[in-house]
């Protein structure tokens, strides 16, 4: 009968509610005196009751409602970090320094601090760089933007974030054979504000650089190194070799999980540079 | 907006937090991403320069910038669920106190909530939005941003194969039992 089909039509619309007025009462008129659409009805909510009463199928983790609070009790206007002003010269000649060093460093600053005494702990931006490079790899964390180009991802970071961002294209100016490569970047969040992710591969293996303001972040804890008038600071994290350091109002940290020690690694990566000079008072003696 | 308004706001807004980790559940199906969803949703929801639209519902808007975010965040999901499974589930409890029955609901929620787990994303974001949040069809269409016509349609295919998910299951069940 074409009136059951018409009723059996609504049924999902009148228990979700959406039916109104002279619509409603004709399906609740049908199903009084309808048995075989009042069984179908009867199932049917059945059914829908069922998965209602799954809900709520996940709770908010306390550590987040904590969070989601503070954030709420701070809202308003947000503060936001007075922009350190700093020339973009300056800004790329610290980023060429960063990326050079995180190729150099790492790896002797690793063998150095395995043969040392145990670190204090790492600073929550170590920590947060580690974690974000662990999802990253674990594809938690898709890149917002992929490039392969500097220009392209520092272009990207302009007005996201509340420094400036000018990734140098180190291999060409320095120039290196081709070791690593710049997959992409995106935003992270830090203490609520966003820091810039920037993912790079050497040999299939991801390394992570996390940039902030150093007013927002502070290197601190871990094996202290001091190299060219920097400080760095080396943190073991699940297995992950953590470098952070600050540098002309920006703080970095360097994540990978590179297995490679002592000088002949860092010769791998940069023969034929002009990094000799950089690389000498690294050495162990 | 006055600072006091604002706080009113701000304070309602909370009170969606394990809705909105649902959702982000939902979306992301992954606890860490969830919470960076959860996270990024509150701050540009209590934004100066972000406010509900007059008459809106405050719970359908904070979903609106959930989804926003997650459509420019996820590209790749790679990630398993986790479910951050509930103690109890009291509230619906007429099992008169039955072991048995009470029993036989826990096990009927587990499967229904793994069976809408294995939905397609679509689907499973759209009955979690009807039945599971209580969206009406109109503010589904404002969350999803589609005609309330697609609302209807996606969900009732959603709610078929959910239902010959468990028929399924149910037969299994059964065959096994034997």
């Amino acid at each position: 009968m074409k009136i059951c089909e018409d009723t059996c039509k609504r049924l999902n619309l009148y228990l979700d509610n959406e039916l109104q007025g002279d619509e409603r009462a004709a399906v609740e008129a049908h199903l009084q005196e309808c048995g075989s659409c009042a069984s179908v009805f009867k199932r049917e909510l059945s059914f829908i009751n069922a998965i209602r009463e799954c809900g709520p199928m996940h709770v908010a983790p306390p550590a987040l409602r904590a969070k989601v609070q503070e954030t709420v009790n701070g809202a308003g206007p947000k503060p936001v970090p007075a922009k350190r002003i700093v020339s973009k010269a300056q800004v790329r000649l610290g980023l060429a320094i960063a990326a050079t060093l995180l190729m150099l460093l790492s790896p002797i600053l690793i063998w150095r601090v395995m043969n040392r005494s145990p670190q204090s702990a790492a600073s929550s931006f170590a920590l947060m760089a580690a974690e974000t490079h662990l999802r990253h790899s674990r594809g938690q964390l898709p890149l917002e933007v992929e490039s392969g180009a500097p220009q392209r991802i520092s272009e990207w970071f302009a007005n996201k974030v509340n420094f400036s961002v000018k990734l140098p294209n180190y291999q060409e100016s320095s120039g290196q054979e081709k070791l690593y490569t710049l997959e992409g970047a995106r935003l992270v969040g830090y203490k609520e504000d966003y820091a810039a992710y920037v993912s790079y591969s050497m040999n299939s293996r991801p390394i992570s650089l996390v940039i902030t303001s150093d007013s927002v972040a502070h290197p601190s804890g871990g094996e202290e190194i001091d190299a060219r008038g920097l400080k760095f600071h080396y943190n073991a994290i699940d297995g992950l070799k953590v470098l952070t350091w600050s540098d002309r109002g920006l703080t970095y940290a360097l994540v990978s999980d590179l297995e490679e020690r002592g000088q002949q690694s860092c010769i791998v990566c940069h023969q034929g540079t002009k990094d000799q000079d950089l690389i000498e008072p690294l050495k162990l003696h | 907006m006055d600072s006091v308004a604002g706080d009113t706001l701000n304070q309602a807004a909370l009170a969606h937090i394990d809705a909105l980790f649902g959702y982000a559940m939902t979306l992301a199906r992954d606890a860490a991403e969830a919470e960076d969803l959860v996270q990024e949703t509150y701050l540009k929801a209590t934004g100066a320069a972000n406010q509900p639209p007059a008459g809106s519902n405050l719970k359908a808007w904070l979903f609106v910038i959930m989804r926003n975010a997650w459509l420019n965040h996820v590209r790749h999901d790679q990630s398993g669920p986790r479910f951050v499974e509930l103690e109890t589930n009291e509230q619906m409890d007429d099992s008169g106190g039955n072991p048995h029955v009470v029993y036989l609901r826990k096990l009927e929620q587990k499967q229904v909530r793994e069976a809408i787990e294995k939905l397609p994303q679509a689907y499973r974001e759209i009955v979690v939005l009807r039945d599971i949040e209580g969206f009406t069809y109109q503010e589904i269409a404002m969350v999803l941003d589609c005609p309330a016509g697609t609302v209807m349609s996606r969900l009732g295919r959603a709610r078929a194969k959910l239902r010959a998910s468990l028929a399924t299951w149910q037969r299994i069940s059964r065959a096994r039992a034997v």
